[in-house]
């Protein structure tokens, strides 16, 4: 469920963001999965600070 | 890239060049599988002698290998030849039930998660750098590991993965489409913008279609630049994080794809359509026992193996078997059966009268699997399987034995079902005329001119005999 939300969020976001703004003469059929693990990858780095700070705030109460 | 493809040049007895991989090229020597090294894949086989590859390799995820000096393959920019343990028999994605391509891509992603922490990375992620020992996959493309930039957090086979393993498994538990026909037509597996297609709007707002179908055809919408490709370098241990969360997302989706039993036209076929009562099938047993104790083959080959009853008595007496059936749902449960009681049965979607042909580049990069099975077995067992091939498939009886025995290089054990049998009367659909001549005596007067019958049996009570061929030609 936590998994069906993100994945949600994320899709609306790229979906905006990706429509087209002018047509294309060619556009590389595979460059959709890049493009995405590209974003994927940038809201997984934004999540990693993050988790250090909750994994030593976790860390000092034990 | 050297791959799965090359690795069954052992059984062409050839020496076959490999091209997609400047890394290196496979060369087939006296039945030795030697692999010739450059210089620009010196560092991913340095991989292969760390703690972690040794590790897999023990465990038997990771083919074996050696260093070897054969100083006349040396060319110019050779730096070291190795030598892999051969795996008995080459198969190809496309023969695979579902269940094996999820195995191969489960596989996959943990060797790419575990290469990780020894500071390499996986290069490519195809079914085709996967063969199977008896049930259980094998990596076999022995420089696909190369040393990781620390700071890179890409991880470039990521669309290759989705291509050749997650939509074709999606593809096949959603919509149906057998891995077969996907991947036998597509090598290089299915694009999301096909796949995105045959979804609904609410599958394509859903995982596991949202995050591997819609958002990458949504964004190959948009021209990329191709300074877009260019890695970027962040933090080591972020970049490690990401391609690790990357990894672990697959993983999940993957999961999502795994197959799900159900019933199809053949299975349960020996327990519910009682063909046999239980001292007619005990009588069939015993007879294949027999065959088996008395020609101790090294290599079985089970011709419509179904569940494979009879090939879990053939690897339980010893022998390493390859079962074929044309129907994935049992050759999945076969493949499930062998994985459970550990029993060494390589089982693959093949129809005999209709066999996977040689494909990829000059039809030479997969061989046909009449070229693989070729005397490849001394005993190949074809239990109730031979009228399918005479009514269903219109094979003429001199045919249908003679390939029997060119994939035999000693014994055919053989089921004939009379055409007075009903299971013979229900497949012949009011074309009984067609087989009047198909007599016991015909029979075995066709059988005579090509085998030596050790023995044979009449199931009691039915119209089915068993037979133990000898290939005339095979005394020695």
């Amino acid at each position: 469920m936590k998994s069906s939300i993100f994945h949600l969020a994320l899709g609306a976001f790229i979906l905006t963001a990706s429509l087209p703004i002018h047509a294309s003469a060619y556009t590389d059929p595979g460059s959709g999965a890049f493009v995405y693990q590209a974003a994927y990858a940038a809201v997984l780095a934004g999540t990693f600070y993050f988790r250090k700070i909750l994994n030593r705030f976790w860390g000092r109460r034990k | 890239m050297p791959t799965a493809s090359d690795h069954h040049s052992q059984v062409e007895s050839r020496i076959t060049g490999t091209f997609r991989d400047p890394a290196g090229r496979l060369v087939q020597r006296d039945g030795r599988i030697l692999r010739v090294v450059s210089e620009s894949g010196d560092s991913c086989a340095r991989f292969l002698f760390t703690p972690k590859a040794e590790e897999w390799a023990t465990q038997g995820s990771l083919i074996r290998t050696w260093r070897v000096s054969e100083p006349d393959l040396f060319t110019a920019g050779t730096t070291q030849i190795l030598e892999h343990e051969r795996i008995p028999f080459a198969s190809y994605p496309y023969e695979w039930p579902a269940e094996m391509l999820h195995a191969a891509g489960t596989l996959t992603l943990r060797l790419a998660l575990e290469s990780l922490e020894s500071g390499y990375s996986l290069k490519d992620a195809t079914p085709y750098n996967i063969l199977f020992r008896g049930p259980k996959p094998v990596f076999v493309d022995a420089l696909s590991f190369e040393p990781r930039e620390p700071g890179d957090a890409t991880w470039l086979p990521y669309a290759q993965f989705l291509r050749t393993f997650l939509l074709p498994l999606l593809a096949q538990r959603h919509f149906g489409m057998e891995l077969g026909s996907t991947l036998l037509a597509h090598r290089d597996g299915l694009e999301p913008e096909v796949v995105y297609k045959w979804c609904s709007w609410l599958k394509r707002l859903t995982p596991p279609f949202l995050g591997t179908v819609s958002m990458p055809t949504w964004m190959g919408r948009k021209e990329v630049e191709a300074k877009a490709y260019a890695p970027a370098r962040i933090d080591p241990e972020r970049a490690t994080f990401v391609l690790q969360g990357l990894l672990h997302g697959l993983e999940k989706n993957l999961r999502k794809a795994a197959p799900k039993l159900a019933g199809s036209r053949w299975s349960g076929y020996l327990s519910t359509t009682a063909l046999y009562d239980s001292s007619q099938f005990l009588a069939k047993e015993t007879f294949v026992r027999d065959a088996l104790n008395e020609t101790k083959p090294a290599r079985v080959l089970d011709v419509g193996c179904n569940e494979g009853h009879f090939s879990g008595l053939a690897a339980q007496a010893g022998a390493s078997v390859v079962g074929i059936d044309s129907d994935p749902e049992v050759v999945g449960r076969t493949w499930r059966k062998a994985t459970d009681e550990k029993l060494n049965i390589l089982p693959l979607v093949v129809d005999l009268t209709r066999p996977s042909p040689a494909t990829g580049w000059r039809n030479e990069e997969a061989a046909s699997f009449l070229d693989r099975a070729r005397g490849h077995f001394e005993l190949v067992l074809a239990l109730a399987v031979l009228h399918h091939m005479l009514v269903t498939e219109r094979v003429p009886l001199p045919a249908a034995l003679d390939l029997l025995g060119e994939t035999s290089s000693k014994y055919v054990l053989l089921e004939f079902v009379s055409p007075d049998d009903p299971m013979f009367q229900r497949i012949v659909r009011g074309r009984g005329e067609l087989y009047r001549h198909l007599t016991l005596e015909h029979f075995e007067n066709e059988v005579r001119e090509r085998f030596e019958i050790v023995r044979s049996t009449r199931l009691d009570g039915l119209h089915r005999w068993l037979y133990l061929l000898r290939k005339k030609d095979s005394r020695s």
